[in-house]
């Protein structure tokens, strides 16, 4: 009997491809700018040590899903296919594709959805690079919900919004952005549909009230409104969600625009019919129409006659109508489907999910994952030898490979890189450091994120601050509350636009600060 | 002399005793009480020395008391296992082991303490397999979630399905469609049986699918022999339940006079169709919908039928007592029809046929013969399934935080089986394509239509 071959001439049809979009990561400006002339992509920076991309991947490899389609812009393609392919083995086929965009002008993403129509053939999973889900919230949740509405409902797509985790105020400095991403939506909590999504266009037209139309109601009688879910962008869609894209051209933006107006399709009717026939084409692969109407636990809409749904004043019609015959003609069927967009709430406050896409969420899920790590020394005896003994680590660091830690240093809830250099009585509190960083003896970290390969000169001090990959810090120098970058020589030092945002001229050693501790 | 010579030398052989106790005597000098009274010590001592080391583990003292009861109970019933019946085989032995396991695991409470059906199980969480094609794995998430049930429906939900596998299947080289096609479904079908029990018409589909797979031409090039599975598949549907249901709704409409009160149960696809169509064609009738819990199905064929403009009442099972003294005919559906002429069905529909029959009502099953199956069948315990709990809360929808404290007491085991059996002898007539007959003579009918197989 031979196995192999029964088994790999099966055509492989894959249920669901992936697109994974990896941007710039304006937000994380200092992080994800160029480090020293190489750019420095968003979709690498590390959480725990593990670039950011691992975490969508790893949970798509959890649900089954074997194609990927990542783009990323042309300048971090490079960088990200080294990483995809000198990754360990993952059972994953990953397409990387570039998108032209520079970091000012940014592309949205509906754009790059548009434009990469042809590679998708089916269902898909919208997915964004720096979505860190909790192990509670398996992908294969969304996945199952949508594979049963979309048949046995005509449901075109499924969302996923969480609950992000609420820290205080004051916690980081408000110079590292904006705190909140949630936004109100409105829901039904029986079926788990998405209903209506507040936009920021919305909030423009209208600050103090949110529209509804009283069709959403008509339909759906009992929803809920929250004001504390953040959109994970993880979206589950047919095939069709695409023609219908395209016939939208004027959007630019998935969370802000397109998915707003996707949820109002299912109640508003003329919407409905003008984008019905798109959304669910004819030829439909696999439809379960006839067991659907023979089935005991549900109504397909055309077995409940014309009249509940013409206007009161044809009272005469009721009765007359004719029964519905079990081969139905094909012209109705559009109208069976709900065309609805699916929820699923996800509420775990025991676990962190975020989306890594500010510095504030970076430094929680580094530091969310502290709290299960429990460093010890490492076993490789030419790393355990580079960590002196004298050094106080305390167990909910990770210290990275090679990363060389002299003596009376003290490294605290921190994370930090690969051969890294970290001088004597230095202290490390809460920090986040990626590899090649050297700080030198005597200075002192709290609270900050280092890009790659900066440097802090002996005695500085440094606190709240985002370093740039590259930087160099001076000795003694002192900050807080900045963010550090590498000014453009050839600007001639020119100021950014950002509160609070020093540049530093690299031979500027003699600058002195002042003093804040 | 001698007698006391005969003690001290034994004495003298166990010096291990110490000084001062009593000679302790050899098994062969004590008597068979004695020395089961000793193995009865010993025996006790062990289990107490077992159940406090069971105790020292954190977290198994409290099963432990309950699970050394409950282990010597099921134990000789696990001996009987074997005996079962061999689709139920799999599933019993693998909710028995969940059952008796000694290590006393944190299983979720509904299955421990669960004696009487504990042989057929609870749904088990499904792996997903790689080999199971994607419009398998959407059909099981539609049968497990409950949303496409009915045995028509799924028959025909699970038919389907399988036309998209055939389209998309490749025979491999050396091999024939014919002889691979089969071996290919294999793991599909028991995935779905994983999923949900099989139902007595997804069997016979199968079984009709494969005898056609198994006559295909071996000359046939692939696509051709794919469409012309693809057509069988079709004409099975529409011939056997499609075209079966018209007939049916033909035959049975006859039997529906102006002013009568008809009594129906639960939901089924063919009454449905019956009654919708004897409506269409000018006849005065009232409907009673006779619904229960868990599924409460009744609700939506009172939604179809009152929205067709038919005259309906409704009320659950419980009060059937009450109103069957006015009802001049009861019509209900079935899951699946037995050698012996008993009437396989929603769990309720026996109660409503015996109750009619009490009050000399005429019970009518509306059934299409590819729900005959050759079994025997004698009481609804040998063979049934229990809906999972979460599906159908008894509590109203609205208060979903409430709902969720039903499942969660310890004393309180939840079970819905979801069929029952109505002996034939409250059955009065069964309405099929092929006519109108008595309950005994169902195994008759594939024969007298020349069938060799249902």
């Amino acid at each position: 009997m031979d196995f192999s071959e029964t088994i790999s001439l099966q055509p492989d049809i894959p249920e669901f491809v992936a697109v994974i979009l990896a941007g710039f990561g304006n937000e994380l400006s200092p992080l994800s700018s160029d480090a020293g002339g190489e750019p420095s992509p968003k979709a690498l920076l590390p959480i725990a040590n593990q670039p950011m991309l691992d975490f969508p991947l790893t949970w798509l490899e959890q649900a089954g899903i074997k194609d990927v389609i990542l783009i990323c812009p042309t300048a971090h393609r490079q960088a990200i296919s080294h990483y995809i392919h000198s990754s360990s083995s993952t059972s994953l086929r990953i397409d990387v594709h570039p998108y032209e965009e520079t970091e000012d002008l940014s592309v949205g993403t509906c754009t790059i959805l548009r434009h990469f129509t042809h590679l998708i053939q089916q269902d898909f999973v919208v997915l964004p690079c720096d979505f860190v889900p909790p192990s509670s919230l398996p992908l294969s949740r969304i996945l199952n919900k949508f594979r049963t509405e979309s048949i046995s409902d005509g449901c075109i797509a499924t969302a996923c919004w969480f609950a992000p985790h609420r820290s205080e105020k004051g916690a980081t400095p408000d110079e590292w952005g904006e705190h909140d991403f949630t936004s109100p939506i409105v829901y039904d909590p029986v079926t788990g549909t998405l209903l209506h999504v507040d936009t920021p266009d919305d909030v423009d037209r209208n600050g103090e009230e949110i529209e509804l139309r009283i069709g959403l109601l008509t339909k759906y009688p009992r929803t809920r409104l929250s004001s504390s879910l953040q959109d994970s962008h993880v979206y589950v869609c047919r095939r069709s969600v695409l023609d219908a894209l395209a016939q939208k051209p004027t959007y630019d933006s998935l969370r802000e625009e397109f998915f707003p107006w996707l949820c109002k399709v299912q109640y508003q009717r003329t919407k409905r019919e003008r984008y019905g026939s798109v959304l669910t084409p004819a030829t439909n692969i696999l439809d379960q129409r006839v067991a659907l109407r023979h089935s005991t636990s549900g109504i397909p809409d055309d077995l409940l006659h014309e009249k509940n749904q013409t206007t009161p004043l044809d009272e005469k019609n009721v009765g007359y109508s004719a029964p519905p015959s079990p081969t139905s003609d094909e012209d109705k069927d559009g109208a069976d489907a709900s065309l609805r967009v699916g929820l699923v709430m996800h509420r775990d406050p025991s676990e962190l999910a975020a989306r890594a896409n500010t510095l504030r969420s970076l430094l929680e899920l580094n530091r969310a994952t502290l709290s299960k790590a429990q460093w010890t020394l490492p076993t490789d005896p030419a790393d355990r030898a580079l960590i002196d003994p004298k050094a106080q680590i305390s167990s909910d660091s990770i210290i990275g490979e090679s990363t060389r830690i002299e003596e009376r240093t003290s490294i605290k809830r921190s994370v930090i890189g690969k051969h890294c250099m970290v001088g004597k009585m230095a202290k490390v509190v809460g920090c986040v450091l990626l590899d090649h960083c050297v700080i030198e003896e005597g200075a002192k970290l709290d609270n900050c994120i280092l890009g790659k390969n900066t440097k802090i000169g002996s005695k500085a001090g440094l606190s709240w601050c985002v370093t740039q990959g590259g930087y160099e810090v001076e000795s003694g120098g002192s900050y807080k509350n900045e963010k550090l970058e590498i000014s453009d020589w050839a600007a001639g030092g020119a100021s950014s636009e950002n509160d609070g945002t020093s540049e530093e001229d690299e031979d500027d050693e003699e600058d002195s600060e002042e003093d804040d501790e | 002399m001698s007698s006391a010579a005969g003690p001290p030398p034994e004495d003298a052989g166990q010096s291990s005793a110490p000084p001062g106790t009593p000679p302790v005597k050899s098994q062969k000098q004590m008597t068979k009480a004695e020395r089961r009274e000793i193995q009865e010590r010993q025996r006790a001592a062990k289990a107490e020395k077992a159940a406090q080391n069971q105790s020292k583990n954190p977290g198994k003292s409290s099963n432990k008391p309950a699970q050394t009861s409950k282990e010597s109970a099921p134990a000789p019933r696990k001996v009987s296992k074997p005996a079962e019946a061999a689709p139920r085989g799999a599933q019993g032995a693998a909710g028995q082991s969940k059952d008796t396991k000694t290590g006393g695991e944190d299983k979720p409470a509904h299955t421990r303490g669960l004696r009487i059906f504990s042989h057929f199980g609870l749904p088990k969480p499904t792996s997903h397999k790689g080999e199971v094609h994607p419009a398998i794995v959407r059909l099981g998430l539609q049968f497990s979630e409950f949303k496409i049930t009915g045995a028509n429906a799924r028959c025909i939900a699970t038919l389907t399905s399988f036309k998209t596998v055939i389209q998309d299947y490749v025979t491999p080289p050396n091999n024939t469609l014919s002889r691979h096609l089969m071996t290919y479904l294999s793991p599909q079908i028991s995935y779905l049986v994983n999923v949900r029990p099989m139902s007595v018409t997804m069997g016979n589909a199968i079984r009709q699918l494969k005898l056609d797979i198994s006559g295909t031409d071996i000359d046939l090039p692939e696509q051709d022999a794919k469409d012309a599975l693809c057509g069988k598949i079709d004409t099975y549907i529409r011939d056997r339940i499609i075209a079966a249901d018209q007939v049916i709704e033909e035959t049975a409409g006859n039997k529906i006079k102006d002013g009568d009160a008809i009594l129906t149960y639960a939901r089924s696809s063919v009454v449905e169709k019956v009654l919708l169509a004897a409506y269409a064609d000018g006849k005065e009738f009232t409907v009673t919908v006779v619904d229960s819990r868990p599924m409460l199905e009744g609700k939506k064929l009172l939604k179809v039928l009152s929205s067709a403009g038919i005259q309906c009442t409704y009320l659950l099972l419980p009060a059937v007592g009450s109103v069957i003294t006015e009802i001049s005919m009861v019509l209900v559906g079935a899951h699946s029809l037995h050698s012996n002429g008993a009437v396989f069905s929603r769990a309720g529909t026996a109660l409503v046929a015996m109750m009619a029959k009490q009050h000399s009502v005429p019970v009518v099953v509306c059934c299409e013969t590819y729900k005959f199956s050759e079994t025997v069948q004698l009481d609804s315990f040998a063979r049934n399934e229990l809906a999972p709990l979460e599906l159908f809360k008894s509590f109203p929808r609205n208060n979903e935080e409430d709902s969720s404290s039903l499942g969660d007491r310890p004393n309180l085991q939840i079970l819905n089986p979801l069929y029952d059996l109505t002996p034939p002898s409250s059955i009065t007539a069964v309405v099929t394509e092929v006519g109108v007959i008595p309950p005994s003579s169902i195994s008759s009918i594939p024969l007298a239509l020349g069938r060799t197989i249902l």
